[in-house]
């Protein structure tokens, strides 16, 4: 009898719940309600942009209007490692977008059962020569190009000019370390706190671009070298150690709590630092500090490298489209990318509205919309670049392991030749 | 235990449900890939106990565990007395005693990623200032160092967490029987003797709440490290639940992540359970 009772409890619990559950699939209705034109391809965009989100959203719209049967559904979640998580997330949990990002080599591994072979598309016959390097496989290509990215030393031109030097004039090591010096000697009538702000909180900065700059030479500036690699040698360690000596000691103090926000904002866009070591994404953040500073009186100048003089210029991150979607679904994900790089639309709103550094062909009319970009873009028509090539280091290398141990090394823990030892350990280690 | 009729059931099969669906099943799964070579899309073979073995050789993750249990005894030592005093103190009669009270609680309903930044401010910032300004060396260049990180992350959690555990101490405080204390007072017994001899033993059971609430939490605590030092400088303030999340996210390492938030389960778990039995043999009855 109480037996009884027990089971037809829980029948009829398990009958209450189930009905409360279909009562909520009941009332998220709209997304049953972007499926109701029949004949619509619904394509899932997963990205991780967040600097862009509402002006990639603005031309998604626009695309949708020309194309009324393709709906496009935008999901955004910002930053490196919250997107890698999320994305990972999104696999598992069987709801696969289909369009999505990826950053190097790495990735491509990783999801390259879910990557369609992208070779037919216009985009990827426009895309500059290199670009494309980190993600072709076995002749196929996996991904275009988001765009271009470089960095180097954002200086203020105003307090150049103050204090007399010339940036044109500063070539070499030693011109840097004089001007750093005479900078550094005069920070009262320039009204600067110190030449440099040095976030070596920040591991990316450190582990990512600035090592980046004296590691490219080894790996004949390429991703690829670097991801086949199985040790690192540091071959240009003297430099690299001069260079970040001369940006640590001369830096608002103490660098190790220092971070990007901070240095971007409270001390470059104010105007307390002449330098950072920072790249062309920061010109909104600039710009929304003070729009007269960033348009007109930020410059760049490259990070000093011995026997080079240029910028290290690399795509961040790649588009690829999932191999597993229907076809329909991966055809129209690839007109979206084609229409995206190389309509007209599409082609300005790149340039005006993302502010991009273009990765493809075709945009040799148009204008780059803020002067940062405008200038690393000079030095890739140029040809004055250096490979980016972390995206090929191991997983977790640049920041973990060698981010760490120069933070130690600027904490007075170890000293460089440590730093160096370690960092190949860890780079072996991961290469076995 | 007679009243276990159809309503029962009716309202705990939802709770059992999601309480399954949620943490009973994912929690399985998890120690099921700690086994395997799961990279977050697919497990392909069976390693066993390898990433066990390896987890205890890895000098960071012990270090952040180090690191933890050291934060968790000061914390659990420094909120029970600041929560104990101040429910002394709000239980008193002054007249701001329900103001006090919400000023107190207030911090715990800050969530912890903006209390990092904000106090991230304070250290970095305004103790820098203020260093200046009276001359004192030791106020600037707070959360550079493993040090001050350390007490940085202390001071906050603290601040954040005081007003909770007062709560529950004055829950109980309040319960003490104003007769026992009359009594006491006729029998000239100071206001210290009256602590140690009944207001102590009779808040016991707080105390086990509390402990078991502040060492759980100071053990899981993420949000706040993560927005106050991010783990840095050189990864030397990273507690276990960040270096466990770095582990699989940053590194990629799914399984070996797993396998480590396994052993973290079971250290928290061991702990926390024999603090409440012992906490709960000395607990006086009323």
């Amino acid at each position: 009898m109480k037996g009884k009772k027990f089971y037809t409890g829980i029948a009829s619990a398990l009958l209450a719940s189930s009905i409360a559950l279909t009562g909520c699939s009941f009332s998220s209705g709209d997304e049953s309600a972007s499926e109701s034109s029949e004949d619509a391809v619904t394509v899932d965009v997963f990205q991780f942009k967040v600097e862009f989100k509402e002006q990639f959203e603005e031309l998604v719209s626009m695309y949708e209007e020309e194309n009324p049967d393709v709906n496009i559904n935008v999901k955004t979640v910002g930053g490196g490692n919250d997107y890698g998580a999320a994305l990972k997330t999104s696999f598992s949990s069987g709801e696969e977008p289909d369009i999505f990002n990826i950053g190097g080599p790495t990735d491509v591994q990783q999801y390259e059962k879910y990557l369609a072979d992208l070779s037919d598309t216009k985009a990827a016959e426009a895309a500059l020569d290199g670009t494309l390097t980190s993600v072709k496989k076995d002749g196929k290509i996996l991904g275009l190009p988001y765009n271009q990215e470089g960095y180097g030393l954002l200086y203020n031109k105003k307090v150049f000019e103050e204090a007399g030097i010339n940036p044109d004039e500063i070539k070499t090591m030693d011109d840097l370390e004089a001007a750093v010096k005479k900078l550094d000697s005069n920070k009262k009538e320039l009204g600067i706190k110190a030449p440099f702000a040095f976030p070596a909180k920040e591991k990316w900065v450190i582990g990512n671009h600035l090592a980046n700059a004296y590691i490219a030479e080894e790996f004949n500036h390429s991703v690829m070298d670097a991801y086949e690699a199985d040790t690192i040698k540091f071959e240009m360690a003297d430099q690299m150690k001069r260079f970040l000596d001369l940006q640590n000691n001369y830096s608002i103090q103490p660098t190790l709590s220092l971070d990007y926000s901070q240095q971007v904002e409270e001390y470059f866009s104010l105007g307390k630092v002449a330098m950072i070591q920072q790249g062309n994404w920061v010109y909104n953040t600039i710009a929304s500090m003070d729009e007269e500073f960033a348009q007109n009186n930020v410059g760049l100048l490259p990070i000093p490298v011995e026997g080079y003089e240029g910028i290290p210029v690399g795509v961040p991150n790649y588009w690829v489209v999932n191999k597993e979607s229907e076809d329909e679904v991966v055809q129209a994900s690839k007109d979206f990318l084609d229409w995206m790089y190389t309509s007209e639309t599409g082609k300005k709103f790149v340039t005006e509205k993302f502010k991009f550094i273009p990765a493809y062909k075709g945009y040799e009319d148009l204008e780059i919309a803020d002067p940062i970009s405008q200038e690393i873009y000079e030095y890739v028509k140029a040809e004055k670049t250096l490979g980016w090539v972390f995206l090929g280091a191991p997983i977790g290398w640049t920041e973990d392991a060698f981010g760490v141990a120069v933070q130690e090394y600027i904490a007075g823990n170890i000293t460089w030749e440590e730093v160096l030892e370690q960092s190949r350990k860890a780079w072996e280690e991961s290469r076995k | 235990m007679h009243n276990r009729n159809i309503w029962f059931w009716l309202f705990l099969t939802p709770v059992i449900l999601g309480l399954g669906l949620v943490v009973v099943v994912p929690f399985i799964y998890g120690f099921i890939f700690s086994f395997t070579d799961w990279n977050g899309i697919t497990a392909t073979k069976f390693v066993g106990l390898q990433h066990y073995i390896n987890l205890f050789q890895e000098d960071e993750f012990m270090a952040s565990i180090w690191f933890t249990v050291k934060f968790a005894i000061i914390t659990v030592i420094i909120l029970n007395i600041m929560g104990l005093g101040l429910a002394l103190l709000v239980t008193r009669n002054i007249k701001t005693n329900n103001l006090l009270r919400t000023v107190f609680f207030m911090p715990n309903l800050i969530g912890g990623l903006i209390l990092g930044f904000i106090w991230q401010f304070i250290f970095v910032s305004v103790f820098n200032d203020i260093g200046m300004l009276i001359g004192m060396e030791s106020l600037q260049g707070w959360l550079s160092t493993t040090r001050t990180g350390f007490w940085g992350l202390v001071i906050l959690t603290a601040w954040q967490m005081a007003g909770y555990i007062m709560i529950i101490y004055i829950a109980y405080l309040e319960n003490i029987p104003k007769d026992l204390i009359e009594a006491a007072k006729i029998d000239g017994a100071n206001s210290f003797q009256r602590f140690k001899s009944i207001t102590f033993p009779l808040v016991a059971p707080a105390f086990t709440v509390s402990m078991f609430l502040t060492l759980s939490m100071a053990f899981k605590i993420y949000d706040q490290n993560l927005s106050l030092t991010n783990g840095g400088p050189f990864n030397s303030t990273q507690m276990v639940a960040m270096e466990i999340v770095r582990t699989a996210f940053s590194d990629q390492q799914m399984a070996f992540a797993q396998a480590k938030a396994v052993i973290f389960f079971l250290i928290v778990a061991v702990i926390a359970l024999t603090q409440v039995y012992y906490n709960k043999k000395r607990e006086v009855e009323m």
